[in-house]
């Protein structure tokens, strides 16, 4: 009996000793963690839904810089950790996302939020947590104009100055005449609307307009109003399957051959469909992989390697709004929101995009505006977006606090 | 363009549309008038049609193996489908095969989104059909004119084989009285599941050739369904020649209607269908049941 007794003793003994050498090494860790403290950045995005296809961007792309920080021995000295959640695109879930990042995991860093709508949402909470947002994707003007918060920043090109790119561009284009074609619901209206009151500025003849519902499959008797028309420019405002469709059957009736089209934004999400069909298709660009700096170069080489595609829009708008944040890091010190945003405030970066200054009246990164066509290369299944022009940041960027150009 | 022109090009533009709409409808009208249910997976069965249709043709290299093959694999889904999941179902009410269909329509959906990732996937014309011709010194594409030809062999074959052979016989009795068709020794229940097979393979030789128009897509099922069931009720509930000048009637008002009045595009054709709907309730070719 007592000989079993001690042998009970000696193995809970045992016991004890083996547990405590397992968890060791995890509470030294947990310690090593917390004395380093990492930068935890977080990206509520949309990861299924409709902008799954973005939010792919977005992700891969975190994960990446994240990979080339570690390489370089941290921020600060410190390691950075990105924290992904799913939104759906929709501004309810990503508050409450970005609301359960701050109070469970400390968050005071955001990027990479999909939607203007989701923007717009977290904008409006961000003094509430005391935390920092930087935009790499949001169009929507108001964000830096009348709904302009002191913790945002926009390190993308936003809406307005595509469009004002694409609009600059036009009145230097030979093209006298222009048809426009748009897709029935809001987007389309308003794109269209915007391009017709910047060819008329331009002093060029705006001849017409008609919008499909979307879902349209058979663009043949659209095709036939704009030949009959026969402007020299046709302005497209159809995206994802609409998009495809349309230049697929457009380019059956060779519609390019006669006339010119142009859109508000050339994407290799668009052009990759489309096959062919698109090529010769003029339009802005936020960030395309052909873009000839310095910093681009080395980042397409980096990125290729790691996903074997050449970068999309939003992998190098979101790469862009990250070199921004951690320049911002270097030259405050610290991760902290206020000093962050005072670093922040006219900070100068040279990136992928070239050099982008963050304007301190309304936080818009002032950067040069893009225009490019879909050209045919070789290695590629389909047309990629070649620069053709590029017109200065002072041209592009809106007046401070304003998100048109009067 | 001239007048002519463009009534020529529009002409030749409505009857292509009218092909597709009809290998859509066509498919739906059989089935209904043979089984009395309403197939809601049937614009799922045309897009897994486009998606087989494009891996078929990677596959074997040809876009003619792929639009022979894709309506046969479909076919065989279909029939099976018809022995698992309806067969069962024949004595309870229709909504159940609501329910059925319903729901074969969102696994189907999320199959292919499975399988082929979320991307629409883009089916090359043939060489041989990629060219245009010059009609009245106006572009036309090949493919268009091969649509609408295809259509109307299609078509043609169909109404002979319904109208010329046995089997066709066996098919308008069963849909007229399946129970006196049984009741003289005709397996019904194998006639029924041959129709449903038929009507999908139909609907996946539609998918596989409107994919070089629109690629293939999530969502094309959904936005062509609507446009068969209106066509459906416009010629009569499982009349096939209904189905057929359903189709020519919902392309051409498409076709000129959105040419000169584009703000009634969505509402256009379902105009056309209330229009029918008062002159005659049953559809054009329908009979009261």
């Amino acid at each position: 009996m007592i000989s079993r007794t001690m042998d009970r003793r000696r193995f809970l003994r045992a016991g004890l000793a083996g547990t405590a050498a397992v968890l060791a090494p995890g509470a030294l860790s947990q310690a090593r963690a917390q004395g380093t403290n990492p930068i935890r950045i977080g990206v509520p995005t949309a990861i299924t839904g409709t902008w799954a296809a973005l939010g792919d961007q977005v992700v891969r792309t975190c994960k990446l810089v994240a990979e080339e920080v570690k390489e370089k021995g941290g921020i600060l000295g410190r390691p950075v950790e990105f924290l992904f959640e799913d939104t759906q695109g929709n501004p309810a879930n990503c508050v409450r996302k970005a609301q359960e990042m701050v109070e469970r995991h400390g968050v005071n860093l955001f990027t990479g939020i999909m939607a203007s709508s989701e923007a717009l949402a977290v904008t409006a909470k961000l003094a509430e947590w005391n935390a920092f947002f930087i935009s790499s994707i949001n169009g929507a003007g108001e964000l830096t104009a009348e709904k302009f918060v002191p913790n945002f920043f926009r390190a993308n090109t936003s809406g307005p100055m595509g469009a004002r790119t694409i609009a600059l561009y036009l009145k230097d284009a030979p093209q006298k005449t222009f048809f426009a074609i748009g897709l029935d619901y809001a987007w389309g209206h308003s794109s269209v609307a915007v391009f017709e009151k910047e060819i008329q500025r331009a002093g060029k003849e705006f001849v017409g307009k008609v919008f499909a519902p979307t879902g349209t499959k058979d663009y043949a008797t659209y095709i036939a109003r704009i030949r009959q028309v026969n402007p020299d420019g046709l302005y497209v405002a159809l995206t994802g399957d609409d998009g495809t469709a349309f230049y697929q059957q457009a380019a059956q009736y060779r519609l390019g051959e006669k006339i010119q089209m142009f859109t508000e934004l050339v994407d290799m999400l668009n052009l990759r469909p489309g096959g062919d069909a698109t090529t010769g298709l003029i339009g802005s660009s936020r960030y395309t992989f052909t873009l000839d700096t310095p910093a681009n170069r080395t980042f397409v080489q980096r990125f290729q390697k790691a996903y074997g595609q050449p970068p999309d829009t939003f992998d190098g708008e979101q790469y862009q709004a990250l070199q921004i944040l951690f320049r911002a890091m270097d030259k405050a010190r610290t991760a902290e929101t206020a000093p962050l945003v005072k670093a922040m405030e006219g900070l100068e970066a040279t990136t992928v995009k070239g050099t982008v200054v963050m304007r301190e009246c309304d936080h818009q990164g002032a950067q040069q505006g893009i225009v490019v066509r879909a050209v045919k290369r070789q290695g590629f299944a389909h047309p990629i977006p070649e620069v053709i022009r590029t017109y200065p940041a002072d041209l592009v960027t809106p007046p401070c606090r304003k998100s048109s150009y009067s | 363009m001239s007048l002519t022109a463009l009534l020529v090009t529009q002409g030749l533009n409505a009857l292509s549309l009218a092909a597709l709409l009809f290998l859509i409808s066509a498919g739906l009208t059989l089935i209904f008038g043979i089984m009395r249910i309403i197939n809601f997976a049937h614009g799922a069965l045309y897009m897994l049609g486009a998606y087989l249709g494009f891996s078929l043709t990677l596959w074997s290299g040809s876009y003619w193996a792929g639009l022979a093959a894709a309506p046969v694999a479909v076919g065989g889904i279909g029939w099976l489908l018809e022995f698992l999941a309806l067969r069962p179902l024949y004595r309870r009410d229709a909504g159940a095969f609501l329910l059925v269909t319903f729901g074969l329509a969102l696994v189907l959906t999320e199959s292919v989104r499975l399988g082929w990732g979320p991307d629409p996937q883009r089916l090359a014309i043939p060489p041989q059909l990629a060219a245009t011709v010059s009609i009245l010194d106006e572009p036309f594409p090949v493919y268009r004119l091969f649509l609408a030809g295809t259509g109307v062999v299609v078509a043609v074959s169909l109404w002979q084989f319904l109208e010329r052979t046995r089997l066709g016989l066996l098919i308008r009795a069963t849909a007229q009285n399946a129970e006196m068709v049984e009741a003289v020794g005709v397996n019904v229940r194998w006639i029924r599941s041959g129709v449903f097979g038929l009507g999908c393979a139909l609907a996946a030789l539609g998918g596989v050739m409107a994919a070089p128009l629109v690629t293939a897509y999530l969502g094309m099922g959904l936005n062509v369904i609507i446009e068969a069931f209106v066509i459906v009720i416009i010629g009569g509930m499982g009349s096939f020649v209904g189905s057929a000048v359903g189709s020519l009637v919902v392309a051409g008002v498409q076709t000129f209607g959105n040419f000169y009045l584009p703000e009634l595009a969505l509402a256009i054709i379902y105009l056309a269908m209330i229009a029918v709907l008062v002159l005659r309730p049953y559809g054009l070719f329908g009979h009261e049941e």
